[in-house]
């Protein structure tokens, strides 16, 4: 089937039709094509889905290495790299570190940012010692990013249990918190930073990173929920929202329908679909010579 | 452009959906921008998922009936099958049914269809089971495992469902309501357990079993052969992944799955819990024929249950 064929007209269900979603300019902060066994070949089939929903542009979030071995050499990366410049237009990708390894992680930055095509640094909740973004490790690593004026990304969550169980207890030993987003951002003001995941536990999340500008939510990779957008947008503004769809494994249907439940205005759905993510991307697009349209 | 006209749709719908099918009419994306939620000639949507009430941890959007009632209209939802929140922490079972009962005829009559609830570990639950179907006129009882402190080998499971089959209501079995990840703390809710849903099913085969925001994922081929009784059925609430709806029925080349006839799946929103929006687009984001559709978001849930 063409991706761009469809047997009903979604605006007859009160959604937006592709035109619509194309019009969005949705930028998916989160992708994870290449998160596979077979990553090219799960890439290109993720392609159709990017093509049928209208997606704009993808930030792969393991460009170099795996969230899981960051630094051990990737059999798959010549292949993705070429992908990467083959698509350039509709695909960036953002590169995973450790912070249990703050040197590693700097040289890896370097390479794969400062002299490589990456515009972003991923923070996985993976890493191989007790350490979350909040330690003082990640202090080298906030400074180049500082340097380079480029965005982290720090993969958040709050999953219950522990004695007392209570959100947050049931994390991995390095899987960052809002609450550790919040102690960064207050160390590292001038880089811009985004909470993936909402936090985990949005209602929780997004009054955790609240008080700190330079901190953005991310929608995804979590179940949608009724009115979570618009409560964001209450205590951040629509500003400090970026969206994600966490493809393949999430759907772009269970992404989309977050912000499409909210009821706002278009100008801010542009925003969290994309606008805010380019406004962040900007200074290292240009660093790279390569074309952003806010 | 050329969408589904209701006469096509409902002739179809009454065949039953079959195989995959390519021929239907192709509408290409260059679709009218404005919405035409309107317009009659469009078929419209059976939601057999959604929940009345509050939700027990958060203020939801769509709490008050009258606004989730004019949420889903405007998607072109044309019937919502209801549960009831109150049923996941309640005692009084009976206490629950009635208002559930008043509040969809109040509120949505011809349109919300109220499904009861019974809880296993509560004593006298088959008397709910005879107050639903013969004081509140419902068609089919939705129980909520773990919420409701039981698990599908309780021994009273088969009791249940060879009840409503004999009654010829549908039993709903809803496999979750949250990621288990973001519980309130008071809350531990395990994991439902399928496999003695599959025998209970196995011993009474004609009942008719729904499996509501179910992932999808069950041990072995045991979902394979639940759907292969003849009146098995589940929603598409808890489908997750690009295109999870299309590879649920092998409809995406290359991506081999097939689990489920199409026949035997509806839409289900988990609404308004979820956003209405989600199960909506799945419909949108999976390649799926005309045929499919229809089969999905009407034909199959009206074969499970006629209209009176």
């Amino acid at each position: 089937m063409n991706p761009r064929e469809f047997f009903v007209n979604p605006a007859d269900y009160g959604l937006p039709t592709r035109d619509e979603l194309v019009a969005y300019r949705i930028w998916d902060n989160h992708f994870h094509g290449f998160a596979a066994r077979n990553p090219i070949e799960q890439n290109e089939q993720n392609n159709f889905f990017v093509e049928r929903m209208g997606i704009e542009r993808s930030i792969a979030q393991e460009i170099g290495g795996t969230l899981e071995e960051p630094f051990a050499p990737y059999q798959h990366d010549a292949e993705i790299l070429k992908i990467l410049e083959r698509d350039k237009d509709r695909l960036s990708g953002r590169t995973p570190i450790d912070p249990g390894f703050p040197d590693e992680s700097c040289a890896k930055i370097e390479k794969w940012i400062r002299n490589g095509p990456c515009i972003g640094i991923k923070y996985p909740g993976t890493g191989k010692k007790a350490v979350t973004c909040s330690h003082p490790n990640n202090d080298p690593i906030m400074r180049l990013a500082a340097e380079l004026d480029v965005h982290v990304y720090v993969h958040t969550w709050l999953k219950v249990g522990g004695t007392p169980r209570l959100p947050g207890g049931d994390n991995l030993r390095s899987e960052s918190t809002p609450m550790d987003v919040a102690r960064l951002a207050q160390r590292f003001p001038n880089v811009a930073l985004i909470c993936g995941h909402s936090g985990g536990d949005w209602e929780l999340g997004v009054r955790a990173v609240r008080p700190f500008k330079n901190v953005l939510l991310e929608f995804s990779g979590s179940d949608p929920h009724s009115g979570m957008v618009e409560y964001a947008i209450r205590e951040l503004g629509v500003d400090r929202l970026v969206w994600g769809g966490h493809g393949p494994s999430r759907s772009y249907a269970t992404e989309l329908g977050k912000v499409l439940d909210a009821e706002i205005s278009k100008a801010d759905r542009m925003k969290i679909f994309g606008g805010n993510l380019r406004r962040i991307c900007a200074s290292i697009f240009r660093k790279k010579g390569m074309k952003i349209e806010l | 452009m050329k969408p589904i006209d209701r006469r096509s749709f409902l002739k179809s719908s009454l065949a039953g959906a079959t195989a995959v099918s390519l021929t239907g009419q192709r509408l290409l994306a260059a679709q009218t921008a404005a919405p035409n939620v309107a317009n009659s000639s469009v078929p419209g949507i059976i939601d057999t998922n959604v929940n009345l009430f509050d939700w027990p941890f958060r203020a939801l959007k769509y709490r008050d009936t009258k606004s989730l009632v004019a949420k889903l209209k405007k998607h072109r939802i044309i019937e919502a099958w209801a549960g009831s929140f109150d049923a996941l922490l309640s005692k009084d079972m009976n206490g629950v049914n009635t208002r559930l009962a008043i509040e969809c005829r109040e509120h949505g009559l011809g349109f919300l269809i109220p499904f009861g609830s019974v809880n296993l570990a509560w004593p006298d639950w088959e008397e709910d089971v005879r107050r639903c179907h013969e004081i509140h006129k419902m068609p089919g009882l939705r129980i909520y495992p773990g919420y409701q402190p039981f698990d599908l080998d309780h021994p009273g499971i088969e009791s249940l469902v060879r009840m409503t089959s004999e009654r010829g209501l549908i039993l709903q079995v809803v496999f979750g309501m949250e990621d288990p990840r973001v519980y309130h703390p008071i809350i531990n809710v395990g994991p439902v357990t399928f496999a003695p849903l599959l025998k209970a099913v196995e011993s009474t085969p004609n009942a008719k079993v729904q499996l509501l925001h179910f992932s999808g994922s069950a041990k072995g081929d045991d979902l394979s052969q639940f759907m292969v009784q003849a009146n098995t059925f589940m929603d598409i609430s808890r489908l997750e992944g690009n295109g999870a709806v299309g590879r649920m029925v092998g409809s995406i080349a290359g991506l081999p799955s097939a689990r489920v006839p199409v026949e035997r799946i509806v839409f289900g929103s988990h609404a308004p819990y979820f956003p209405v929006e989600t199960a909506l687009l799945k419909l949108i984001e999976s390649p799926l024929a005309a045929q499919q559709l229809r089969a999905i978001m009407q034909g199959n849930a009206r074969r499970l249950l006629p209209r009176a």
